[in-house]
């Protein structure tokens, strides 16, 4: 270039230089202004496919893609593609958000019962509220998770509720008290040497260990209040969930980094007589040849009286950067149609969001579900908070240095309460 | 007029053309226009630079002095003062211990790998049949993506259907029914072979690269004399190895102290939190709290202490030569 330089001492060579200046300057300029424009809407009736990010492992997995054949089937027009997400509802709420923060990607979203007043405060999610959807056809607690400062965000697809299964051929009664559940599961691995384990249930740091927080907090008789964690009924249901992998050693210790899908195969492999999970689990134990037991499920029992059993479930909403967003309303609208709950409550085990699904027609089909109500009947919702991210984070901190032996129940709970008022936007 | 060893950091080479006193040519000179160009030709670079190491590192400290959480759109943006660092410092704050895991980790980590990578470039530098093949076959570790390493000790940890449990069983040794990862000690047991395995290749590298300038003939003289090998070593190689060691000690310890992925792929920072490093912290609060103010704040500290760091072994590095 210098050669180049001596040769010309001219224009050419400067004003080469100049431009590729310029052209990398406009072009870090035009990178940074390409967010903020608002979609031009397609009409519900354009040739046009849509995103749905879900989830969901074999059976759910199957009914998802059965549903969108069906909506396609009715609306020829419209191709639905499915964006997985992972197993993880952490890791699932980090691949929204950072498809969310990027604008564009995904129509309809398919997420838990929590996260909808986070959208909705950061303006990620369509206020649904006139798009024609009657709230009273859903359960009062998944409405009220789905809302946000009071106007719909999300449409209750379908309602889940954590309980204990146990096997009848095992475990003889219900058991009444978590005392009595472990002294019952004790029995069992004693009398039975196939089980590994007496009382499966998930103590990963991520979401679902706040759940099972939840459903053993009941059994003593302890709350989520946010502003007065450290209770003797909380410390009681840390203390236990020490207790069964510690102490007695119902639970294994890989239960401390176990999540949903390791309790579902201990379950199903027969290999524990007591398991805490969801509803999907019914239908998938029920279809097992392999495990040659009836089932029982019951909320996690309770000495205080009050059981109580995660609210989970999910909700669905439409991206407020969607370009399609007629035809998003009318795969909600699908999707949460009655004839499709309720097949996808046969297929895949999952209890219909809408209260009107529950009739003759799926009992017919599936009778659990009438055996199922009981534990919904005790539904607990989580803290309902635009900041719930952070404070599950907190507690699963918690429930995570708890199991490990890292603090005691008391220090915990004392060490998150504090933690929980340093998040930022968080008001009691 | 840019030579390749000024580019290079080398010497000037020599300029025929008489020198002008002054640093500062006319405008219209021949050097001047030389130099304008230069300018021209090196500011993409320069803009470049800016836009990805200057801008997100002031960019950074802005945030680190704000709420700046997208997701809470009510308090995003607001002046937090020095909140984000006190919250760092706050009753059951993961942040203090964070720092003491990962100077532990990073103390012994560079310990073992500077150890064991110095016995293989001393053996790997004597000559043998097949020495290339060898030599290749140790570097292989270092060229796995760490993601892929971390998974395979995962599953080599893994009571069940792990190696490490079914060879401690096969040899009658203690610890065979250890679940390695779900112990808040021998989860470091786990970590520290991890990243031994990846990175002493690497430290082995550098010192091979060291001792491959010593010449020979000094050793010949000292046997002469008549010292011993451990001699020998304590009084030519060790000295010689010196610049290389300090390299590989710099690179390493570094490069441990921000220790991220191993940690995120094997244990998560558990059991507990007894695994956390301050890097783990810091993609905490920026992904999945999506915090990039208290985000910001842990990267300042990281910064400030890499800073240290790399002075102390500066100084250390200027006073030993």
């Amino acid at each position: 270039m210098t050669v180049l330089s001596k040769a010309q001492p001219g224009r050419l060579a400067r004003n080469a230089a100049y431009t590729a200046a310029l052209a990398a300057l406009l072009g870090t300029a035009a990178a940074c202004s390409s967010s903020g424009t608002p979609a031009a809407q397609a009409s519900a009736n354009a040739q046009q496919t849509i995103v749905f990010a879900t989830h969901g492992l074999g059976a759910e997995g199957q009914a998802t893609n059965a549903a969108i054949a069906g909506f396609e089937k009715q609306y020829p027009n419209i191709k639905v593609q499915v964006f997985n997400l992972d197993a993880s509802s952490t890791n699932q709420l980090t691949q929204l958000e950072q498809r969310f923060q990027a604008g564009t990607g995904l129509d309809v979203v398919d997420g838990d019962v929590t996260w909808a007043p986070q959208f909705a405060a950061a303006g990620y999610i369509k206020n649904l509220s006139s798009a024609g959807f009657d709230t009273s056809q859903y359960f009062p607690g998944q409405v009220a998770s789905a809302q946000y400062n009071g106007t719909l965000y999300g449409v209750p697809w379908y309602i889940n509720a954590e309980g204990v299964y146990y096997r009848t051929d095992l475990v003889k009664t219900a058991p009444t008290s978590a005392t009595e559940l472990v002294s019952d599961a004790q029995a069992a691995m004693k009398s039975d040497s196939a089980l590994k384990e007496g009382f499966a249930w998930e103590g990963d740091k991520y979401e679902g260990a706040v759940c099972a927080f939840i459903d053993f907090l009941g059994g003593f008789g302890g709350k989520l209040d946010l502003s007065n964690l450290n209770t003797a009924a909380n410390q009681q249901a840390l203390q236990f969930m020490y207790d069964t992998i510690h102490k007695d050693a119902v639970t294994p210790q890989a239960a401390s980094s176990w999540q949903e899908s390791n309790v579902q195969s201990a379950w199903e492999s027969g290999q524990t007589a007591f398991a805490l999970n969801w509803p999907y689990e019914y239908a998938s134990t029920l279809k097992l040849a392999s495990l040659k037991s009836d089932i029982g499920w019951i909320p996690f029992p309770s000495t205080a009286g009050t059981p109580a059993a995660a609210l989970g479930g999910d909700d669905l909403m439409v991206a407020s950067k969607s370009a399609h967003q007629a035809a998003d309303v009318e795969f909600v609208k699908y999707l949460t149609s009655v004839a499709a709950e309720q097949q996808r409550a046969q297929t895949a085990g999952d209890p219909p969001g809408d209260k009107s699904a529950y009739n003759d027609t799926l009992y017919a089909a599936a009778p659990y579900f009438k055996a199922e109500q009981a534990v919904f009947a005790d539904t607990v919702s989580r803290p309902s908070s635009p900041v719930y991210p952070q404070i599950s984070e907190v507690l699963q901190t918690m429930i995570s240095s708890v199991l490990a032996g890292q603090s005691g129940p008391s220090a915990a709970l004392s060490s998150a309460q504090s933690q929980i008022q340093q998040i930022p936007g968080y008001t009691a | 007029m840019a030579t390749v060893d000024e580019v290079r950091g080398g010497a000037p080479a020599p300029d025929p053309r008489p020198r002008k006193k002054s640093a500062k040519p006319r405008r219209g000179t021949l050097l001047g226009q030389d130099r304008r160009l230069g300018y021209g030709l090196t500011a993409p670079a320069i803009v470049l630079l800016l836009g990805i190491t200057a801008y997100p590192l002031v960019y950074n400290i802005w945030n680190s002095f704000h709420y700046a959480v997208p997701d809470i759109p009510f308090i995003n943006g607001k002046l937090a003062g020095l909140a984000n660092f006190r919250r760092m410092f706050s009753v059951g704050s993961t942040f203090m211990p964070a720092l003491l895991h990962t100077v532990v980790f990073t103390v012994v980590s560079v310990v073992i790998e500077v150890a064991i990578g110095l016995v293989l470039a001393l053996a790997l530098n004597k000559s043998f049949r097949g020495r290339g093949l060898v030599r290749a076959a140790v570097f292989i570790p270092w060229a796995v993506p760490t993601v892929v390493s971390a998974e395979v000790w995962k599953e080599m940890f893994d009571p069940q259907q792990g190696f490490v449990d079914y060879a401690l069983r096969l040899l009658h040794l203690p610890g065979g029914t250890t679940t390695w990862l779900a112990n808040t000690d021998t989860s470091w047991v786990a970590l520290f072979i991890a990243d031994a395995w990846k990175n002493t290749p690497f430290v082995a590298i550098i010192l091979i690269g060291g001792l491959q300038v010593i010449p020979a003939e000094i050793y010949e003289a000292a046997r002469i004399d008549g010292a011993s090998p451990w001699r020998q070593f304590r009084r030519l190689t060790l000295p010689l190895l010196k610049p290389a060691l300090m390299v590989a000690l710099i690179f390493r310890t570094l490069s441990a102290f921000l220790v991220f992925d191993v940690i995120y792929i094997m244990s998560n920072g558990g059991p507990g939190t007894s695994t956390e490093t301050l890097a783990y912290l810091d993609f905490n609060a920026f992904h999945v709290d999506n915090d990039y103010g208290y985000g910001g704040a842990i990267s300042l500290v990281l910064i400030v202490l890499c800073l240290l760091i790399a002075g102390a072994y500066t100084r250390i590095f200027r006073e030993r030569a």
